[in-house]
Order: C-alpha cells, then sequence, then structure tokens
C-alpha cells in the first residue's frame, strides 16, 4: 500500500457510516475504527503474520465499497476476496476483449478451470492484440471488467483461485 | 474546427503548464500518467489521468501505440505532446492525423525536414537565411587555401566522414592550412576509410541566440521576441534570458527576421524555435537548427511579451491561426529563467531523484515558478532531473538579475541537492552582469571557480 492508498482509504472511511475498516493486501494490514479500544482487537490480532483468513471475518462486515477514486489499487482493495486470490493485471493501457472474435466464446467465464498457460483475455492497443495467459492454475472467481472496455495499467483484469 | 478535450501526452512541469491554459480556454483535460507519476501534482489537476504503463518511459511515455490509444479510448480530439518524449517524432504527428486527432505540433513533413539537420540547413540556405560559411569537399591545400581566404580566418578543417576530432584541425593562417592538411586528410583516411575534408568558419566566440516564432502553416509566422541561452554546460542550457541584449539592434532585427523568413518559407505551423550561433567578433549569426516544438524557456518569451504560448499553439493546431499580429506583440522588459535540476554540481552534475522534504518558492511581482513539485514529493529517477524552473521579469536586465537573486535566496528546497546554488554563483557573477560571456564561459570559467569554492 502506497501512501496515497491509504490516505485515500482513511477518506473512504471517514465519508462511510462504517464503523470498521479491515483490508490486507500482499500481506499488509490496514485496521480502522472509530472505536480507539478497537486498536488491540483488530491489527493485534494477527500479529506479524500475513494470514490470508484473518481478512475474511472483516471483509464480511464491509459493504460493497464504492470505488473512489480512478487508482485501480485503492478502489480495487476494498471489495470482499479471499487473501490468496490471485489478481491478472493488465501490464499496460489497452482496450480489454474477453473473446478473440466477437462471435468466438469468451476465453474465460467465471468458474472455469485454468492452467498457468491458459488464454484468458486479449488486450488491444492500436490494432495490435495481444492474448493474456493466466499466469496460474486455478479457478476463475471473478471478472473485473467487461469487454470492449478500456483498462489502465495495474487495473485488475481477472482473479484466480490458485488450485 | 475546435478542441474540446485535450490529451496531454507528457509529465511534470509541462503537463502542468498545458493543463493551466487547457483550463482556462474551459477545455476538458486528460493526462498520460506512468506508474510512477499517478499521484503526481498534474495527474490531480488533469480532469482524468490514465495509466499507460510502468515507471520505464519506453514502456510509457514514449510508446506511440499506448498514447494514441488512450487519447482515443478517453475520447479526446487533441494531443499536445509538450517536450522531450514524443515530441519531435513525425510519426505521432502522422498517425495522429490518420486518427483524426489534431496534434499540436507540426506536420509530420516539417518535423521531419527541419529535424534532419543537413535537410534544415539546406532549408535555410533556400530561404536565404545564413549558415556557417563552409565548403564542399576539398582535395588539396591550394583549394583549402583559397576558400579560407574567401571565408575569412580562423577556419576549421573538418573530415566529411565524421566526428569526433578524428582530421579536424583549427587553422589561422595558409601556413597553418599546408602544415597540417594532408596528415589531417590521412588521420580521416584511417579513422573512416574515406580522407576527404571541407572547411568551415571558426567561430572563436559565440552566443546560442534563438528567436521564438508561432507560424499559422499557411505561411503567416509571427516572432515573440528573441532569447539568450549562452549559459551551457554540454550543451544543456542552464539559464536562458530574453530579449538578447548582447547584439546592435540593427542586426537583432535581421536575426528575427531571418526567423520568420525561414519559418515561413517552410510554411512552418506551431510554437518552434529557430536557433542561431552568434559570432560576437564579426558581429553576424549563423543559422543552426528549428525546435519544432514548446521549449523549456518558453515562458523568458512569455513574460516579455506577455502572450500565451501555449494557447497558441492549440489555436493554430485548430486551424484558428495566431490570432495575434506582429504590431500587438511588443517585448517589454527583461526575463530570466533558472532550470533547477534535482543534481549534485559537486559530483559532475549526478542526479539526484529522491524525496523532496521542504518546498518553498518564492513568490512577488515579477516571479513566476513553473513546477509539479510540492513538499513530499518523490523526484522519480526514470526521467530528466528538472523540478521546476524560476523565472524573473523585471524592466531591464539588471532589474531582472536583481529579482532573480533575490527570488534565488528566498527559494527553500530540501531533501535533493539542485543547481540552484550554482545558478545564483553564475547571476551573481561579474561576467554575467556585464553581458560578457559565451557558450564555453560556464565550463571554461565560471564552473571550475564555483566548484573550488
Amino acid at each position: 500500500m502506497k501512501p496515497a492508498d491509504i490516505e485515500a482509504l482513511v477518506d473512504l472511511f471517514g465519508k462511510s457510516g462504517w464503523d470498521e475498516l479491515h483490508i490486507e493486501i500482499d500481506g499488509e494490514e490496514l485496521f480502522l475504527s472509530r472505536d480507539s479500544r478497537a486498536r488491540g482487537a483488530g491489527a493485534g490480532a494477527v500479529p506479524g503474520t500475513a494470514a490470508p483468513m484473518a481478512a475474511a471475518p472483516a471483509a464480511a462486515a464491509v459493504a460493497v465499497a464504492p470505488p473512489a477514486a480512478p487508482p485501480a489499487a485503492a478502489a480495487a482493495a476494498p471489495a470482499a476476496r479471499p487473501a490468496h486470490w490471485v489478481a491478472i493485471k493488465a501490464a499496460n493501457l489497452g482496450t480489454y476483449y474477453r473473446a478473440a472474435s466477437p462471435e468466438a466464446p469468451p476465453y474465460v467465464t467465471l468458474g472455469a478451470r485454468v492452467s498457468a498457460e491458459s488464454e484468458v483475455c486479449m488486450i488491444e492497443v492500436m490494432k495490435l492484440f495481444t492474448t493474456i495467459r493466466a499466469g496460474i492454475a486455478g479457478t476463475v472467481r471473478e471478472i473485473c471488467v467487461s469487454d470492449g472496455q478500456m483498462v489502465e495499467f495495474g487495473q485488475d483484469l481477472i482473479w484466480i483461485e490458485p488450485a | 474546427m475546435g478542441i474540446n478535450r485535450l490529451f496531454v501526452a507528457n509529465r511534470g512541469e509541462i503537463a502542468l503548464r498545458i493543463l493551466r491554459t487547457a483550463k482556462k480556454l474551459g477545455l476538458e483535460t486528460v493526462l498520460a500518467v506512468s506508474d510512477a507519476d499517478r499521484d503526481s501534482l498534474p495527474a490531480q489537476m488533469a480532469d482524468r489521468a490514465v495509466c499507460l504503463g510502468p515507471a520505464q518511459a519506453t514502456k510509457s511515455y514514449l510508446d506511440i501505440g499506448l498514447v494514441l490509444h488512450a487519447a482515443k479510448a478517453t475520447g479526446c480530439d487533441a494531443l499536445h505532446p509538450g517536450y522531450g518524449f514524443l515530441s519531435e517524432r513525425p510519426e505521432l504527428s502522422r498517425r495522429c492525423e490518420a486518427e483524426g486527432i489534431i496534434f499540436v505540433g507540426p506536420r509530420a513533413g516539417s518535423i521531419k525536414a527541419l529535424g534532419d539537420k543537413l535537410s534544415a540547413i539546406a532549408l535555410a540556405r533556400a530561404a536565404g537565411v545564413p549558415t556557417v560559411p563552409g565548403t564542399d569537399h576539398i582535395a588539396t591545400v591550394a583549394h583549402a587555401q583559397a576558400a579560407a581566404k574567401e571565408i575569412g580566418y580562423p577556419v576549421v578543417i573538418k573530415a566529411s566522414a565524421g566526428g569526433g576530432g578524428k582530421g579536424m584541425f583549427r587553422a589561422n593562417s595558409p601556413a597553418d592550412l599546408a602544415a597540417r592538411f594532408d596528415s589531417a586528410s590521412r588521420e580521416a583516411l584511417a579513422a573512416f576509410g574515406d580522407g576527404r575534408l571541407y572547411l568551415e568558419r571558426f567561430v572563436e566566440a559565440a552566443r546560442h541566440v534563438e528567436v521564438q516564432v508561432v507560424g499559422d502553416g499557411e505561411g503567416a509566422v509571427i516572432h515573440f521576441g528573441d532569447r539568450d541561452c549562452s549559459v551551457q554546460r554540454r550543451y544543456q542550457k542552464l539559464i536562458e534570458e530574453g530579449p538578447v541584449t548582447a547584439m546592435p539592434a540593427a542586426l537583432q532585427e535581421r536575426l528575427r527576421a531571418a526567423a520568420v523568413q525561414l519559418t515561413s518559407f517552410a510554411k512552418y505551423r506551431n510554437a518552434g524555435t529557430v536557433e542561431f550561433l552568434y559570432d560576437v567578433t564579426r558581429q553576424e549569426f549563423y543559422f543552426i537548427e528549428v525546435n519544432s516544438r514548446i521549449q523549456v524557456e518558453h515562458p523568458v518569451s512569455e513574460e516579455i511579451t506577455g502572450q500565451d504560448l501555449i494557447a497558441l499553439q492549440l489555436s493554430v493546431a485548430a486551424g484558428q491561426g495566431i490570432g495575434v499580429t506582429q504590431e500587438q506583440v511588443r517585448v517589454s522588459g527583461h526575463a530570466l529563467e533558472v532550470r533547477i535540476n534535482a543534481e549534485d554540481p559537486m559530483q559532475g552534475f549526478q542526479p539526484r531523484p529522491g524525496r523532496v522534504t521542504g518546498w518553498a518558492p518564492p513568490a512577488g511581482p515579477g516571479i513566476r515558478i513553473d513546477s509539479h513539485i510540492r513538499a513530499g514529493d518523490l523526484i522519480p529517477p526514470f526521467y530528466d532531473s528538472m523540478v521546476g524552473k524560476l523565472i524573473v521579469h523585471g524592466s531591464d536586465r539588471s532589474a531582472a538579475i536583481e529579482g532573480m537573486l533575490r527570488a534565488i535566496r528566498d527559494f527553500r528546497i530540501e531533501g535533493p541537492k539542485t543547481t540552484l546554488a550554482l545558478a545564483a554563483h553564475v547571476i551573481g557573477h561579474p561576467d554575467f552582469a556585464d553581458n560578457r560571456f559565451t557558450t564555453r564561459w560556464l565550463e571554461d570559467k565560471a564552473l571550475p571557480a564555483y566548484l573550488k569554492e
């Protein structure tokens, strides 16, 4: 998490009606609460370890967050995803396509099993098409972008639950 | 053909500068950023910022496909390339045109014709603009002596096939030519496999002077005065000022007219700079090259004319003409610009990226800061090290110098080392006050003295 991401989250939290916010990204945790006594109970409960399961109970309490800021990292963070899921991210700006052509079936759908070599989508830059591979074996759990949408560098495209 | 939504394909202070004018004109703005610049001030100021790619410029700012794709996908109808990066790539101009996006710059053909040194010099000759007097290949000492007699000593002999000083020598007299011509030819032959030589006038004391122009692409060009950028280190300008004050008035008029003549002849569209070498001893100027983009030092011209050059770029790009006449452009007072680079002059001008912990620029009448830096910002190591420009306008040159020295004293930058203290040393130097310097002065005299202190 970058300072700006944390700032954005604090801001988001301040404007929300939530009592607590607990986020874990890449092993880094952020615990926000309106109750000053909650400090020990939140972050302190998982000292030092990046226990993937710790995020789950807190996440359940958090409603779906409206993505407030454009930076993909900050906006995507509050979603309720198990920590061991892995995002396939855009390697550059471009247009996302879920299928090789309008007539073709999509590369993947929710629940599909993929191998590291499986093609999962296509990114177009000025008529140059690059096929994106999963890079990891597992199950497609979430598709974050719609067909034909412009995506930015680093944006989450697809979440995979590793096998 | 108007512009509604402008795509800014650059970063740093020039991105901010372009955004300011776009906002003033009521245009919507989209800024391209790399991953390193997501949180930059320009990214916050643009209506929208889109991340092209990772920090490396080749995978973000320098990727024409990404830039064009982003401009199209965000619905922009015009693209401003700033300076550096893709600003003088004919391909970007051509492809923008093919995609129906207004390129805020010259047509691809003009960038090509002016970007290549030899073709630019040929164009200048065709337009009747003086270039450094010289010869084609010369075969014998007698030929060289005859040519030198016409051109005037001192002259310099150069190898046709290459540079690096091989086959090159300076001659002050016919005897010098006779003594060294054959050995230079042999040296060139050994180095390049080609022993042919040519001869050029040697400019002993040179100043770098340039004229700011804006052309409408149809042959109408007006100038916005001239600038002197003779304080240089390794061809990098450190301090710029305008108007030129080291030249007789009549000659200065001819300089400006030559710049207009050349760019008008080329039917140049965009803001541009025509650069000249001024031979102080002979009191003559020679065309060097045209920079077909907005330049770092454009604020000098804006301060002495009160014009907004970015607005004029947008106007001519959109086919709406220059909008001002030569009579309306009046040069008044004097302006100095200092480039503030995060570099350490004591360590060979090594870049010093890092966190800017304190940033408190001066303010007041006549002071202008063009910078994208805020306290707490990180200067990323991936791009050039300029963190901003300090521009001071005064009623005349000495007032501008005084104002600049005061402004530098009041400028507080904490964190990285910068070139600001060196700028103060240069501007406070008696030679600078007396306007007694050439393009060699900083490296030969002022810098060594500064480094010894």
